[in-house]
């Protein structure tokens, strides 16, 4: 089969060949064409043109090709020695923590980077290897490919839409009125149905307990009349460490938390406490010399030089805690508000608008610190509902 | 019991019976005794205040303090009005942190003092500590080597240092501002002891620490942490540079915009070879 002439199609660049005009061989035709033949005739009727096809080393065997042939191998290699040398690391190093300083930090150090670097370079290898190959070995060819409009011809895009037209019209649902309704009100519930399960679960009230809702209580407050005691947190969340009025000397502070001794037996419940996002309170005992001011109401909150404020910042909430025991300022980090820790926690600079919450603690007979009730205003930044200023 | 004792055998004891038990008690006295006093200065704890005790290093703590301190301490230690607070009762344990990291004495009067060259000697540092440790106790830094206060719990002491140090002085002792002028120094720089010295005795704006709020394992293992993340001459990276120890949002962005336009350069090189 001889190669068409490469203009038989250049006046037609735009739309698609005529099939007709391509000579189509019959089943028998094609049944004898070699491989050649086929590829050629497939090129014809997708309109791609080989301009050339040069093999890059056409007398097979010289000593260029085969140091084209060791180049290419040589990245394939590569990828092997680095897959296994992943795996050996992967298995075989240290990779459990060790300190800085100490024997072996230096192989543990590295255990990370090995691994990423070997399997890194596996892959890399082999890229590079098809790449070589693609490069160095396959036959260096140019072929062009014709493009067309996208558009179906005009025959085509007329007689399927006079079919869509038509199943339209048979299908009777324009004088159905009955059907097409309720078709819509089927569609449209499920619609709302798919709706509300996707995010019915983000619609809550958050005032639902009413004066017990989250915003307004903390983990402080007693549900049962118990006692809720200072705890402490010393690393182990399920280890209760009580706060004793001594244990504090003068110008330190202490985080605590909440405890009830009916927890006592609920590790989950005592972890949950030490991370609780607003229950966290300062603990502050002042020095002996500071002068003191109380907030109105508030006058027996404190025992003797120690004061509670809860750790929530009255602006948006960060953990203000970066005590000063000289100047007895109480920082926030976030945005450099001020409360002045002997003068009630009230603010003195900075965006923060209300004092710190206090919490009022007494001691029992035991000199265990513990909370007398929850706070008596909100913890942490205003929201609409807020009744105390 | 007594009717089934064998006769023959109690008076064959009796002859001397008054002199042997009154040698077994003496004897029996004695060895208690003995017991007792080898028990006590077994496990009798070494006095801390030691050195305290030391005349002659107090004597050379006191010429020393007249000679430089003085002036803003007061010559009976009570502290001068507008330049220096009292020093009884301290301890020397705030001794030891102020005059070996060089805050002391104080070059002017400042927001804050800063860590510089220090002015005296280890022994001359022990002889001042003595001399305030005997005029009003405190607190003592322990008498032990720099490692026996690196704690090992690095888990607990990372808990702590987040819960209790972190605030100011950053979760990898980078510091941090505070107000007016002050700031939290870095901790690359401060050895073992100097760092428990500042937990016992809160210097500057910082809170104390006492025994009482953080064991002393706590406060070595809170030690142990800060050494595992910034060693005496700079942060532990192991990556290369810390950003700052600020954690995941610079790091991200670094990330970001550095590992990005690294991706889109070599996309371009390769783009752009023929």
């Amino acid at each position: 089969m001889s190669a068409p002439p490469e203009s038989q199609y250049s006046d037609q660049a735009g739309t698609q060949p005529d099939r007709n005009e391509l000579p189509i061989p019959s089943d028998a035709e094609l049944a004898e064409m070699s491989t050649d033949d086929l590829v050629r005739l497939g090129n014809r009727i997708d309109d791609i043109e080989v301009v050339s096809d040069r093999p890059r080393f056409p007398v097979p065997g010289t000593r260029a090709e085969k140091r084209a042939e060791r180049q290419v191998a040589g990245w394939f290699i590569l990828a092997a020695v680095m897959g296994l040398a992943f795996i050996v690391i992967f298995i075989a190093w240290p990779w459990e923590y060790v300190s800085p300083g100490q024997e072996g930090a230096l192989l543990y150090v590295l255990y990370t980077p090995l691994i990423g670097v070997t399997l890194g370079l596996s892959v890399l290898g082999v890229g590079m290897g098809v790449i070589a190959y693609s490069k160095k070995l396959l036959p260096e060819d140019l072929t062009i490919q014709q493009r067309h409009d996208g558009r179906s011809s005009e025959l085509d895009r007329r007689t399927a839409a006079a079919r869509l037209v038509q199943t339209g019209q048979q299908s009777g649902l324009a004088r159905r009125k009955l059907i097409f309704r309720s078709l819509g009100a089927a569609g449209g519930i499920l619609t709302a149905g798919i709706a509300v399960a996707a995010f019915g679960g983000l619609v809550k009230n958050p005032w639902k307990e009413g004066d017990e809702s989250p915003l307004l209580v903390t983990d402080w407050k007693s549900t049962n009349g118990e006692r809720v005691y200072l705890r402490k947190f010393d690393g182990n969340p399920e280890e209760v460490v009580l706060i004793r009025a001594g244990d504090l000397e003068p110008g330190s502070m202490e985080t605590v938390f909440p405890f009830k001794e009916s927890d006592r037996d609920d590790p989950e419940h005592l972890a949950e406490v030490v991370r609780s996002a607003d229950s966290p309170v300062m603990l502050i005992r002042l020095r002996p010399n500071v002068t003191i001011i109380k907030r109105a109401g508030q006058e027996d909150f404190n025992y003797g030089s120690l004061f509670a404020y809860s750790k929530i910042c009255s602006h948006m909430g960060c953990p203000t805690s970066l005590y000063e025991d000289q100047t007895n300022r109480i920082l926030c980090p976030c945005h450099q508000s001020q409360f002045q820790a002997n003068e009630y926690a009230r603010p003195i600079f900075g965006p923060a608008a209300r004092p710190l919450a206090q919490l009022p603690i007494a001691v029992d007979d035991q000199g265990y610190l513990y909370a007398r009730s929850d706070f008596i205003e909100p913890v942490g930044p205003g929201f609409w509902e807020r009744r105390s200023s | 019991m007594s009717d089934r004792t064998p006769r023959p055998r109690r008076l064959w004891a009796r002859a001397g019976t008054r002199t042997r038990r009154r040698v077994a008690g003496f004897l029996a006295l004695g060895v208690a005794l003995l017991a007792i006093g080898g028990l006590y200065a077994a496990f009798q704890p070494k006095p801390q205040t030691a050195e305290a005790q030391d005349t002659a290093l107090v004597r050379e703590g006191q010429s020393l303090y007249d000679n430089a301190c003085i002036t803003c301490h007061g010559s009976n230690l009570q502290g001068v009005v507008g330049r220096g607070p009292s020093l009884i009762g301290v301890g020397q344990a705030s001794v030891y942190f102020q005059v070996s990291t060089g805050r002391m004495p104080l070059k002017a009067q400042g927001a804050q003092a800063d860590r510089k060259k220090v002015e005296y000697d280890p022994q001359q540092i022990d002889a001042l500590g003595a001399y305030i440790q005997a005029n009003g106790g405190g607190p003592v830094v322990p008498a032990e080597p720099d490692a026996a206060l690196v704690g090992s719990d690095l888990g607990r002491g990372g808990e702590l240092f987040r819960l209790n140090c972190a605030q100011c002085h950053n979760f990898t002792g980078r510091g941090g501002a505070l107000s007016s002028g002050k700031f939290a120094p870095v901790l690359d720089a401060a050895n073992p002891h100097q760092i428990y010295a500042a937990m016992q005795v809160g210097p500057g704006n910082m809170p104390t620490f006492a025994d009482s709020q953080l064991s002393p394992e706590e406060k070595r293992d809170i030690i142990g942490y800060i050494k595992s993340v910034s060693g005496d001459t700079g942060p532990v990276n192991p990556g290369g540079n810390g950003l700052g120890g600020f954690g995941p949002v610079p790091e991200g962005l670094v990330a970001f915009f550095v590992g990005l336009a690294a991706l889109i350069g070599i996309s371009l090189w390769i783009g752009s070879r023929q």
